[in-house]
């Protein structure tokens, strides 16, 4: 609620490194505090073991898991089947995204299959890749890739789209041809959007692998948790939960931390430091 | 008694990252009932933050404000307020926003549907009562926002720089029009501007303000005919106009040195 | 006549579809055409299946949903205005975040079962994220000087907040409440999947159990369409909503 024509006078460096310190230890504190508070809830009584299993207990069981070499073993599996149907609907999406934004006949043919699409649940198609392709792997890639692909060629049509059409004009206006205005100039500009899209993405690769993973077994930390919900095992669920959430929270971060590298240029970047 | 008593305020400014700095340091001022006052100063002088003090929206944090003798605390309908960019709420149509008002003054819906039209009808935009402010140009949102304030009939108006982000020639016509519904509806007016020429033009009397951390430097007392069609060329008017922006210009260069940059010219 | 033009490519893939399977390019099985998928949906609605299985699934989305929006909507637009609502509130949704909500479907069923209340707590709980996020971005841009008008016009702080940080807050909120919207249809279909009696998740996965493929197609199909149907109407809502905007 602060005065609207008085200019404050900047900030001083060290001031400002001890801001940045103090609001990561907030955020830091509050996770302590939230961590602290589920471990009383649960001795507390006030829920059965089943219900609200102990922290200690349930990181004890992450610690048994991570040295039997299980952990490592779902985790990589899980992350590495995330991370390739991610690829693989990063690289189609960009170039389907192109594809429709350059060529007429190919917006008209993808225009409404992706409008329609988007909306859609397409986990309902599991079933029906499931009946093409086998309760394996094969079957949980195409359902990441075509869960992922979606928001790709979303953001890269819009990001090409919406590219200012003064930029476009003045490469011309430089003597670039059509092909240098596309490499130099649009798809530079389209970045940052077409990398929201991307960082949307992501987190939904992992959402339906660990899924998937539930719905057809086989290895990987949405199976394991399955497993245990089976066996009505809470700790292994709890588990699950937490060694799921740091995954999708490291993967989270990783991508925040290259889109900062790759958009340094971009005035995002400076605003979203600590994002 | 002045209707208005600014007794040795002061206000810091505080933002969320960053030190505080003293936005107003011991202003004292006294406004009359029923004049037009304008308070002119270089950007940054406070003179907002002076508004926005007298209307109950910012905290008083040494000495006091009072109106008609009771100490201000917070906003209310007595003292009514024109922003800059117009404030108009933007879901409702300009009737809608005229409307609101009366409706917390508790009026019957007949009559605030009446006493609506007839302030619609005075800032001149019949016609456009039913459309959003999205759909109005710049001077039309203006008109609507003082419509919306005027007819809540407070006694007294605060404008903060109201005619701000109009081009030049809207501007211009507004002044008319504003000085025109002053003198038929006479409140005590309190204008924020940087605009000298249009300071001099409407208020009774003009108070200058120091660069941060803001004072009432000093006080004219504008005699002008203002029915006059040429007043903007007339010399009684050029001659108030020039020495009021000596006073100003002093404090604008002054306030330029204290931001950092170069003051080398000479004034 | 516009329309057709921009959805012609749905039934040139709709009359490919059909040709594929007739021509048998791919095992019946796996594909059957068109016109059996559609026959079966007619059987599926007349013999009752679809309908009751469906209205369930319906019940707990809807119930999941609105709970979403209440609590969530209050909670973004509260955490925006009171710093202590924010304070303890804050950290808890920054936690959330970031978990992937098809990981909770096996906790909310050792709590709760496999029926209703399980799905309606996932649903619930996942969907209010983005609502709360929505309506918490909304409502701290609500703008000073609309506040300050309100305020100078009579209007008290609670007063405020429901007269001009709600509609302030709407645009961002509605977007919320669309993406929560579609998060619904998601974790209603996975948890139908995976642990329910009854629902149209259920419902594929026995038809495809039970090998019978035409009927699993035509509930998949209208699942989707729904989920597409369902993200339209709401668009046609929202514009409705905000006709006040440029």
């Amino acid at each position: 609620m602060a005065a609207v024509d008085v200019a404050p006078s900047p900030e001083l460096p060290s001031a400002r490194a001890l801001h940045t310190t103090l609001r990561l230890g907030a955020r830091v504190g509050s996770i302590v505090v939230l961590l602290v508070a589920w471990e009383l809830l649960a001795r507390s009584g006030l829920f059965t073991s089943f219900q609200l299993p102990r922290l200690s207990d349930v990181l004890a069981r992450i610690w048994h898991d991570a040295l039997a070499g299980d952990l490592a073993l779902n985790t990589a599996v899980t992350i590495g089947r995330a991370m390739l149907g991610f690829a693989i609907a990063a690289v189609a999406g960009v170039v389907l995204g192109l594809a429709i934004s350059r060529l007429a006949v190919a917006r008209w043919f993808f225009d409404p299959i992706v409008s329609i699409g988007f909306p859609m649940p397409k986990i309902a198609f599991l079933p029906v890749i499931i009946l093409w392709l086998g309760v394996y792997n094969t079957a949980k890639l195409t359902m990441i890739v075509f869960d992922a692909i979606f928001p790709v060629i979303a953001a890269t049509v819009i990001a090409l789209q919406g590219v200012e059409r003064e930029l476009i004009w003045s490469a011309r206006n430089m003597g670039a041809s059509e092909r240098q205005l596309l490499w130099q100039v649009m798809l530079p500009a389209a970045l940052p959007q077409i990398m929201t899209g991307l960082q949307v993405a992501l987190p939904l690769s992992l959402i339906v692998a660990v899924f998937t993973e539930m719905k057809m077994g086989g290895y990987g930390l949405g199976a394991a948790m399955e497993t245990a919900a089976r066996f009505a095992n809470s700790v292994g669920v709890f588990a699950g939960i937490v060694e799921i959430s740091v995954v999708g929270y490291v993967l989270v971060k990783a991508m925040a931390l290259i889109r900062r590298r790759l958009l340094i240029w971009h005035q995002e970047a400076a605003e979203s430091s600590g994002t | 008694m002045a209707q208005i008593v600014v007794d040795r305020v002061r206000h810091i400014y505080r933002p969320p990252r960053g030190k505080p700095v003293p936005a107003l340091e011991d202003v004292s001022l006294e406004v009359r009932e029923r004049e037009f006052l304008a308070l002119l100063g270089p950007s940054g002088c406070g003179k907002s933050t002076l508004l926005y003090l007298i209307g109950g929206f910012l905290p008083v944090e040494g000495g006091g404000i009072a109106v008609d003798g009771k100490p201000v605390a917070a906003p209310g309908p007595d003292r009514g307020i024109v922003f800059q960019h117009f404030a108009l709420f933007p879901w409702k149509t300009v009737r809608g926003n005229i409307l609101y008002g009366l409706e917390r003054q508790g009026m019957a819906p007949a009559e605030r549907q009446r006493r609506a039209q007839q302030f619609i009808d005075l800032v001149g935009l019949r016609g456009f009562e039913d459309s959003f402010p999205s759909h109005l140009s710049g001077g039309m949102k203006q008109r609507a926002a003082l419509a919306r304030t005027l007819a809540f009939d407070p006694k007294i108006l605060l404008m903060d720089e109201p005619f701000g982000a109009l081009d030049a020639q809207t501007r211009h016509l507004m002044q008319t029009e504003l000085l025109g519904i002053w003198r038929r509806t006479p409140k005590t007016v309190i204008f924020v501007t940087h605009d000298v020429q249009e300071a001099v033009y409407l208020a009774d009397r003009v108070a200058v303000m120091s660069a941060r951390p803001g004072r009432i430097k000093s006080i004219v007392d504008i005699k002008l005919d203002k029915d006059d069609p040429n007043v903007f060329k007339a010399k009684a008017f050029v001659d108030q106009v020039d020495a009021i922006w000596g006073l100003v210009k002093e404090e604008a260069i002054k306030a330029q040195g204290v931001h950092g940059a170069p003051t080398g010219r000479a004034s | 006549m516009k329309t057709l033009l921009r959805y012609a490519p749905l039934l040139i893939l709709a009359i490919g579809w059909e040709l594929v399977a007739r021509l048998e390019l791919v095992s019946n099985d796996a594909l059957p055409p068109l016109t059996q998928v559609a026959t079966a949906w007619l059987d599926l609605i007349r013999d009752g299946d679809l309908v009751p299985n469906g209205l369930a699934s319906l019940w707990r989305g809807a119930a999941g949903l609105g709970l979403a929006i209440a609590i969530g909507g209050a909670l973004g637009i509260l955490m925006a205005r009171w710093k202590a609502v924010n304070v303890i509130f804050g950290p808890l949704v920054e936690m959330f975040y970031p978990v992937p909500k098809s990981a909770l479907i096996p906790v909310t069923v050792i709590w709760l079962g496999m029926g209703n209340g399980s799905k309606i707590l996932l649903i619930a709980l996942g969907c209010m994220i983005p609502v709360t996020i929505g309506a918490f971005n909304g409502a701290r841009a609500a703008e000073q000087t609309l506040i300050w008008s309100a305020r100078s016009m009579g209007a008290d702080r609670l007063r405020t907040l429901w007269d001009v940080v709600m509609p302030s807050a709407l645009p961002e909120l509605l977007n919320g409440i669309r993406t929560a919207l579609a998060l619904a249809f998601i974790l209603l279909v996975s948890s139908e999947f995976i642990a329910a009696q009854d629902g149209v998740g259920y419902l594929i996965s026995s038809l495809g159990d039970d090998g019978n493929y035409a009927s699993m197609y035509a509930v998949v199909l209208t699942v989707a369409l729904c989920g597409f149907a369902a993200d339209r109407l709401y668009q046609m809502f929202m514009q409705r909503m905000l006709i006040w905007r440029l």
